[in-house]
C-alpha cells in the first residue's frame, strides 16, 4: 500500500501529488490524507478516474481516502496529456476587396474566386478568413464564394464577416455563411494570429 | 531572486487563483450578518441585496453604479492578467446595466520576488481594457504583499429607473448566458501544467472579452434582470437571483456552453476549491434530475473570472436578443433556462 500524506495543500497541490505517485508505478491500494474537503472530492475524482474504488474515511481532525485498484481497468483509462504545440501555425487571411489585383475588374473577380478555393490547401494552418469592406460581398446569396466558404467552415475554418460593412451595403439579411462580427475581433484575431495574409 | 515580466509564471507565484480565490460565501455571511450599516434613503442598491454593485441616486435621472474586484492572478502573463481583472471589475457595472466612467487600481505587489517591469506590464494591460471601455483611470493604491493582487473600483452611472438587479424575475421568461462556463478548471489546468496553448489562449481570450457588447445588445431588450457570473459559479449566482423571488428556474444543462476540456479535467479532479465551497454553501437550491453527470454539476458551480451575463429577458424577444448578440460578436450566447412558478425559489436542473 502507498501512503501520500497532503495536509496543508490545496486545490490542485493534492491531485498532482497523487499522479506523481501513480505515475512511479500502480499500487493496488493507495491512501491519501487531505485536510480540507475540497481535496477530498477533487482526490476521489482523480482515483475513480484512474480506475479506483475510493472509501472515505475522517481521519481525526483530517480525512482519508483509500483507493482500491480495480481489476484491469488502470491502463483502460488513458491518460490525458498536455496538447503538444502540434507546429501548426495560424495563419488569418484577411480580404478586403472583391477582386484580386488591380487592372481588369472582371480578371480580378474570377482570381478571387480562384484564390478562395485555392485557400484549402494551406490545410490546417489556415485559421480565420477576415472579410471587410467590399470583401463581405463574398459571404452573400449570389456569390460563387459561398459553397466553398461553407466547406472550409466545415473544415474548421473561423470565417468572420464584417458587421458594420454589411450593413453599409445593406446586405445584412442576405450573408449566407460566416460570423458577424466586430473591429474588436478582428484586431484580437490579428493579434493572435502567427501571419496575416492581406489582400 | 527577482523575476521578470519576461520570465514569470505569474501562477506559480501564488495560492489561489482569480474568482476561485473568493473567500467562501458561508465564511463571508457569517462575518457580516448583524453588522450595523449607515443608513441614507439615496442608497438603491446596498449590501443587503448582495447584488453585482452598490446604487446611489444623485438626482432624478442619475444614479451612481459603484463596485470593487481584485484577485490573484489566474494566467502567467502580466498584461493578460491585467486585461482580465479590469474587464472583470467592469462587469458588474455593466451586469446593473451602467456605464463605467472612472476606475482607480488596487495593487498588492511582492516587489521583493517580482520585478517592477510585472506590476507595469499589469497596469498596462488594465490600462488597455479601460481604453477599450471609455473608462479613465483617476488614480489607484498599491502595497508591498507576499503575493501579487490586482483589481480595480469602477464607478459608472446609471438612471435610477433603469437599473437590472438579480430580481423582479416573470414566469415564462428565458435565461441568456453569454460567454461558456469552465474558466476556473480550465485555470486549475493551467495552473497545474496541464492545459495545451489552443485552450488556455481561448478562455484567457474569453476573460479578456467585455461584457460591454453584451450590455449594449441588451439595453434595446425587455430584460427585467441580469447579473455576470464569476466566483459563485452560474448556480450560485443564480441561487442568489431565486432567493426570495416567489419562482423557480429550470436549466437545460444541454443547452449551457462549457469548455469541453473543462469536463475532461473536472473528471480527473482538476477541481478549483471554490466550486465545492459553492455546491456546499448552494447546493441546496438545486435539484439535480438524475443523468445529469457529475462533471456537468461541477461545471456549473465552477467558479468563473470574468464570466459571462446572465440575462432575463421575455420569451418573446430572446430569440431576437440572441441574434443581436451574435450580430455583436458575442456568437457563444445561449439560451440556458426560464423562469418557472414551481419548484419556487429552487433551481432545477434538468439533462436537457
Amino acid at each position: 500500500m502507498k501512503e501520500l500524506n497532503c495536509r496543508g495543500l490545496t486545490c490542485p497541490a493534492p491531485v498532482l501529488q497523487v499522479r506523481e505517485l501513480l505515475d512511479k508505478g500502480t499500487p493496488s491500494v493507495v491512501s491519501v490524507i487531505v485536510d480540507n474537503k475540497a481535496a477530498v472530492e477533487n482526490v476521489r475524482r482523480f482515483l475513480e478516474y484512474k480506475g479506483f474504488q475510493v472509501q472515505v474515511e475522517k481521519f481525526g481532525v483530517d480525512f482519508r481516502l483509500v483507493g482500491t485498484a480495480v481489476e484491469g481497468a488502470c491502463e483502460i483509462m488513458p491518460d490525458l496529456k498536455p496538447e503538444e504545440n502540434s507546429g501548426v501555425k495560424k495563419i488569418l487571411v484577411m480580404v478586403g476587396t472583391n477582386r484580386l489585383g488591380h487592372g481588369d475588374d472582371d480578371l480580378g473577380k474570377a482570381l478571387l474566386l480562384n484564390f478562395i478555393k485555392t485557400l484549402k490547401e494551406m490545410g490546417n494552418d489556415l485559421w480565420r478568413l477576415v472579410f471587410v469592406n467590399s470583401g463581405v460581398s463574398l459571404t452573400v446569396e449570389g456569390s460563387e464564394a459561398v459553397p466553398v466558404l461553407r466547406q472550409l467552415t466545415g473544415d474548421g475554418v473561423h470565417v468572420m464577416v464584417c458587421g458594420a460593412c454589411l450593413e453599409h451595403f445593406k446586405l445584412i439579411d442576405k450573408k449566407q455563411v460566416g460570423e458577424t462580427t466586430n473591429m474588436l475581433d478582428i484586431v484580437t484575431s490579428m493579434q493572435l494570429a502567427d501571419s496575416v495574409i492581406n489582400i | 531572486m527577482v523575476i521578470d515580466e519576461k520570465n514569470v509564471r505569474l501562477t506559480q507565484t501564488v495560492k489561489g487563483a482569480g474568482c476561485a480565490a473568493k473567500l467562501p460565501p458561508g465564511d463571508l455571511d457569517r462575518a457580516l450578518c448583524g453588522l450595523d450599516l449607515p443608513v441614507d434613503d439615496n442608497l438603491i442598491v446596498g449590501l443587503e441585496r448582495a447584488d453585482d454593485a452598490g446604487v446611489y441616486r444623485v438626482s432624478d435621472d442619475i444614479a451612481l453604479v459603484q463596485t470593487l474586484d481584485f484577485f490573484p492572478p489566474m494566467v502567467d502573463d502580466p498584461y493578460s492578467f491585467g486585461r482580465i481583472a479590469a474587464a472583470n471589475a467592469l462587469s458588474d457595472v455593466y451586469a446593473m446595466g451602467g456605464t463605467p466612467k472612472t476606475a482607480m487600481n488596487i495593487v498588492a505587489f511582492p516587489a521583493k520576488t517580482l520585478d517592477i517591469s510585472v506590476l507595469r506590464a499589469v497596469v498596462d494591460g488594465g490600462l488597455f481594457t479601460l481604453r477599450q471601455a471609455g473608462v479613465v483611470l483617476v488614480g489607484g493604491h498599491t502595497v508591498e504583499d507576499d503575493e501579487l493582487k490586482y483589481g480595480l473600483s469602477v464607478t459608472g452611472f446609471i438612471h435610477p429607473e433603469r437599473i437590472l438587479t438579480k430580481k423582479s424575475l416573470k414566469v415564462g421568461d428565458k435565461l441568456l448566458l453569454t460567454k461558456r462556463l469552465g474558466t476556473g478548471i480550465v485555470c486549475t489546468a493551467i495552473k497545474a501544467g496541464r492545459a495545451g496553448e489552443a485552450v488556455t489562449r481561448q478562455v484567457i481570450e474569453s476573460m479578456m472579452t467585455l461584457n460591454r457588447e453584451a450590455a449594449l445588445a441588451m439595453a434595446d431588450y425587455t430584460v427585467c434582470a441580469c447579473t455576470d457570473i464569476t466566483g459563485f459559479g452560474f448556480l450560485g449566482h443564480l441561487a442568489e437571483m431565486v432567493v426570495d423571488s416567489g419562482v423557480g428556474l429550470r436549466i437545460n444543462s444541454a443547452a449551457v456552453p462549457v469548455y469541453p476540456e473543462a469536463l475532461e479535467w473536472a473528471k480527473m479532479g482538476l477541481i478549483p476549491a471554490g466550486a465545492h465551497n459553492n455546491r456546499t454553501f448552494r447546493g441546496e437550491f438545486v435539484t439535480f434530475a438524475p443523468g445529469v453527470p457529475q462533471v456537468i454539476q461541477d461545471i456549473l458551480f465552477d467558479p468563473q473570472t470574468s464570466g459571462g451575463l446572465l440575462i432575463v429577458v421575455s420569451a418573446a424577444e430572446a430569440a431576437a436578443l440572441q441574434n443581436d448578440l451574435a450580430a455583436r460578436g458575442v456568437a457563444e450566447a445561449a439560451i440556458v433556462g426560464e423562469v418557472v412558478a414551481e419548484p419556487q425559489e429552487k433551481i432545477m436542473v434538468d439533462v436537457n
